[in-house]
């Protein structure tokens, strides 16, 4: 779900402009020239995979995917979805100005905190990778839905109301992404395991 | 005016339509706007590049990095308005400045309908859980005492739309009035690193190639019987789709990249667009900013 321009206070939308702004130079830094194409075409192919709707008993989601864009991409993973959101609001008419910086910090950190998570623990076995994968995909998710909630509820006491309101709406979306996160790792095992050895570097690359 | 109110509960279910009327409302526009448009649906692997139309009102001949400059701060000062009137005010000056930008309305609305969803969250909301102040006027349904109807939650909710569908307005002058490739040059002029601003010219020129691709396969899928519902099943045709979709585009990024470093890519293009500025730059940038001081201050008055 993205923040919409006006809902959050400006000192609020300033500093998580500021932020974001620190997290891309950051996550730039960490992608070698040489991978700028590859960050290019990734975050088309997850802009693509974003616009993909699953039905949810009566109501449908859309998937995120900020689990499998930090598994698959790292550090650039950041950058990926700063890309993305401008590109969307610039093409698709989609997305807030002002509230720019932060849409990037509640899909931009749960998808690093995500590739950190799936670098860390993904193991050898092939069983353990589809699990981690499904737990940093529904993790994600959750993860961004709580900061979607705080930034909200920033807001003043009037807003802890629509904040649950925001947190209760993202269960389904949860269960979807961790599923939808399972069935792509093991589709990945089979077909392209190399991708899903992505080096989270923390060193300094350039 | 502070206090309770006691009403009729058949109140409640006009104040609970509104939020539904707003969505709907929004719908009912777009497809009107649709209408406008012809129904034909769009090619993506026509890439869309350039804006539409040629220089054809005073905001498309502003230099990108006044216009990017005076409208990022134009719009940080309406989110900072503190009330509905000069909110109200502001989006009729935005209706105003979207009409002199000639751009197709189509675009503006579409901007809007994409916020429907979320803004109608706040108008259903706000009203019944905003905390009760001792200023405030609540509407208290006849013998349902756990629900009541605050109505500077509501207040509250019209100015959060307000400002947003104001700074949406603002978005269409700002980013349809330049081609992509000046827009993101005037970005870099501005001190955004050019490493971003390339990066991004390379993935909106994939996001079509992907969209093009993404719907090929889908057609595949369906050809082949596929139906979407909530299963198990569902979920691993959807995970198989998008596991493709990285594969295929991880291959393409290789041979891509290899073409590129044959053709002499050392990590940037030669950009050959020039900015020269006019007075003529200075007075919309000022002009701009200035009804954005103007509003601001009108609305510290109002705060009293």
């Amino acid at each position: 779900m993205h923040i919409s321009d006006g809902v959050l206070p400006t000192a609020v939308a300033l500093g998580s402009y500021a932020l974001s702004a620190g997290i891309v130079v950051w996550s730039l830094r960490r992608t070698p020239t040489d991978d700028l194409p590859k960050v290019a075409v990734m975050t088309s192919a997850f802009f693509v995979a974003s616009l993909i709707h699953l039905p949810f008993g009566p109501t449908s989601v859309h998937l995120l995917i900020p689990g499998l864009v930090g598994a698959l991409l790292g550090p650039s993973a950041f950058l990926a979805i700063a890309l993305g959101l401008v590109l969307q609001c610039l093409l698709f008419q989609f997305g807030g100005l002002t509230a720019l910086g932060a849409n990037l910090l509640l899909m931009g950190l749960p998808a690093l905190l995500a590739g950190l998570v799936f670098y860390h623990f993904k193991g050898r076995g092939k069983k353990q990778r589809i699990l981690v994968g499904a737990l940093c995909g529904g993790g994600a998710t959750l993860f961004s839905a709580l900061l979607l909630a705080l930034l909200l509820a920033s807001g003043g006491e009037d807003f802890m109301g629509v904040a649950k309101l925001a947190l209760l709406a993202h269960i389904p979306v949860v269960l979807v992404e961790a599923g939808v996160s399972a069935m792509v790792v093991s589709f990945l095992l089979k077909v392209k395991p190399e991708l899903l050895d992505i080096p989270f570097v923390l060193k300094e690359k350039l | 005016m502070s206090g309770t109110l006691p009403v009729s509960v058949l109140w409640l279910l006009p104040l609970l339509l509104l939020p539904l009327a707003v969505y709907s409302g929004f719908r009912m526009l777009i497809g009107i706007a649709r209408k406008e448009q012809g129904a034909e649906e769009r090619d993506w692997s026509v890439p869309q590049i350039e804006f539409e139309g040629g220089e054809i009102s005073a905001v498309h001949r502003w230099d990108v990095r006044f216009k990017l400059a005076s409208f990022l701060l134009l719009a940080f000062l309406i989110v900072s308005l503190q009330h509905p009137q000069t909110a109200g005010a502001a989006l009729l000056l935005a209706l105003v400045g979207y009409r002199l930008a000639a751009i197709p309305w189509r675009r503006g609305l579409k901007r809007l309908l994409g916020m429907a969803g979320f803004l109608s969250m706040f108008l259903l909301m706000l009203p019944l859980t905003a905390v009760q102040q001792s200023s405030d006027l609540v509407l208290v349904f006849g013998s349902i005492d756990w629900l009541n109807f605050n109505l500077r939650g509501l207040d509250l909710a019209i100015l959060i739309i307000l400002r947003a569908a104001t700074v949406a307005l603002l978005m269409e002058p700002l980013l349809a009035t330049a081609p992509l490739p000046v827009t993101l040059a005037g970005l870099a002029r501005m001190g955004v690193p050019r490493r971003l601003t390339e990066l991004l010219l390379i993935t909106h020129r994939y996001l079509y190639v992907f969209l093009h691709e993404a719907r090929r396969m889908q057609i595949g899928m369906e050809v082949r019987g596929f139906r979407k519902s909530t299963s198990l099943a569902t979920l691993r045709s959807v995970g198989n789709y998008v596991g493709m979709l990285f594969v295929r585009s991880f291959e393409r990024t290789e041979r891509v990249h290899a073409a590129m470093l044959a053709r002499g890519y050392q990590g940037h293009w030669p950009q050959p667009i020039s900015f020269n500025v006019r007075s003529g730059d200075y007075l919309k940038a000022g002009l701009v900013i200035g009804i954005g001081l103007l509003l601001v201050i009108c609305d510290q008055f109002l705060g009293g």
